[in-house]
């Protein structure tokens, strides 16, 4: 079990994602323990969340607690399986090395990075939920904490994708190189290779396209994210409302939390 | 003891040092009990010290250190998490015996800012006028004390640039448990009328909730 959270440790400090490691198109930790992990730090999370709602009901809630510590790894996984398959497709456009696996390890690792960061914020919401009776102040609370790992979780994401766009181009450039060395000797002769002009750009025009590709494809992981929240609710648990599993299919994540924000100041 | 103190406050490389660290982790937080429960002790004289008030006088003196230190706690875990993944791991021993010497830092600042707070309690009755100057106390200690993490942070910044992003993340995260733990244990002065308890019945309330009602009532007259 120590050695799964290692490997997240590894992953946190940047260690799996160094350059030489992906020009290699490799991103080799492996995700089945990195996985293990990631439910764990989620579960510790769901009790956290879940914590208001038990102790505002006195102990009747211990559903609600439950519910939460497996509904949390949940959202993860799930918006994992929304937003992967754009993904791959996006990185293959672009021309990336990675391949399936590595492309769903790297998914798999931003996520090991949002629940570190989550779980880690974990302290500070049962701190809140022992001394506040607020549910509305909960629900912003929660939101501001994901919000937060999520940004970091996508920030590690989105650097790892440029430092692959930045290994490919080097790698284009090499062998661009490589070649212009082979058509100077005989035998490439045969190999059109066309001359680079003093303004050609080399390389950079991809290499922007490539990045606005992923920064669009983030901001889609954090609205897929947001509004699977919404469809897994309630993880926190109104303390006047009956446990539900699933709360009926209304409304959405943002007029929530514009709504949870008028409560705040009205109640 | 005051030799360590003297160092904290000279932001002398003693408490960030390497040597020695769990003994200088330990002395840190002794440095935080002592002068905590001195200041508390002051703070909580307001009703007197005699008979029943006395008990407030301990309860302000445990308080004060178990407020520094408990907020202490509750923001490590995402502080640590943070700095790993902006790789500074390698700095974080340093920085945690930075943070922890700033802490010991405060508490020996509101300490040389006690008898200030007994001059006023002997000056004036008003229980509103001393929540209002402990306030302005523990405001200005904190302030004061900005200017020795910064010192201490000095050499870790100038390695990394990005350790002073996350020093102010970490005030962000500080200020927004430590204001709320405030809130939870009140109460540190004591209301002469109300009689003596370690923590307020209705104590359990969310400040930052109160303070957005306060100003909405401000607002909405």
């Amino acid at each position: 079990m120590l050695k799964w959270f290692k490997q997240l440790d590894k992953i946190l400090r940047g260690d799996a994602t160094r350059i030489p490691l992906l020009a290699e198109g490799r991103f080799t930790t492996p995700v089945a323990g990195l996985s293990v992990a990631i439910v764990l730090l989620g579960v510790l999370y769901g009790l956290c969340a879940g914590t208001f709602a038990m102790i505002r009901t006195g102990g009747q809630a211990y559903m609600q607690m439950i519910a939460s510590a497996i509904k949390l790894p949940m959202l993860f996984f799930l918006t994992l399986a929304v937003t992967f398959p754009s993904l791959y497709v996006f990185n293959a456009l672009i021309g990336t090395r990675l391949s399936v696996i590595s492309a769903l390890r790297l998914l798999i690792a931003a996520l090991g990075v949002m629940l570190a960061v989550l779980a880690s914020l974990g302290p500070i919401v049962v701190f809140f939920a022992l001394s506040t009776k607020s549910y509305p102040f909960m629900v912003l609370l929660n939101v501001g904490t994901s919000t937060v790992a999520g940004v970091l979780g996508l920030g590690f994401l989105l650097r790892t994708l440029d430092r692959l766009v930045i290994v490919q181009e080097d790698i284009e450039i090499s062998n661009f190189e490589a070649g212009l060395k082979n058509s100077k000797g005989e035998e490439a002769k045969d190999k059109k290779i066309e001359p680079t002009g003093a303004l050609d750009r080399m390389g950079k025009v991809t290499t922007r396209k490539a990045k606005s590709v992923f920064r669009v494809w983030t901001i889609v992981f954090a609205l897929v994210g947001a509004q699977m929240s919404w469809v897994l609710r309630p993880f926190i648990g109104c303390p006047t409302a009956p446990f539900e599993w699933f709360r009926e299919r209304d409304s959405n994540f943002f007029i929530a939390v514009l709504q949870a924000l008028a409560n705040l100041f009205s109640s | 003891m005051l030799l360590q103190a003297g160092y904290v406050l000279r932001a002398r490389p003693w408490a960030v040092e390497d040597d020695h660290t769990a003994k200088k982790l330990l002395q840190l937080g002794l440095l935080i009990a002592v002068f905590g429960i001195l200041y508390g002790a002051v703070m909580g004289s307001f009703g007197g010290v005699f008979g029943e008030r006395f008990w407030q006088v301990v309860f302000s003196a445990v308080k004060v250190p178990f407020l520094l230190i408990g907020t202490f706690a509750l923001s490590l875990p995402s502080f640590f998490v943070v700095n790993t993944l902006f790789g500074l791991r390698s700095d974080f021993s340093y920085s945690f015996r930075a943070l922890l010497a700033t802490q010991a830092g405060l508490t020996i600042v509101l300490a040389s800012f006690a008898p200030f707070t007994v001059l006023w309690y002997v000056s004036f009755s008003n229980y509103r006028g001393a929540i209002l100057f402990n306030t302005v106390m523990f405001g200005s200690a904190s302030i004061t004390v900005q200017w020795l993490l910064r010192r201490f942070y000095e050499p870790l910044i100038r390695r990394n640039r990005r350790h002073r992003t996350l020093m102010r993340a970490w005030l962000v995260i500080y200020a927004f448990v430590g204001i709320q733990m405030a809130w939870v244990l009140r109460p540190f002065i004591g209301y002469p009328d109300a009689p003596t308890q370690f923590f307020r019945q209705d104590a359990w309330g969310n400040a930052y909730v109160r303070l957005a009602d306060m100003i909405l009532s401000l607002i909405g007259g």
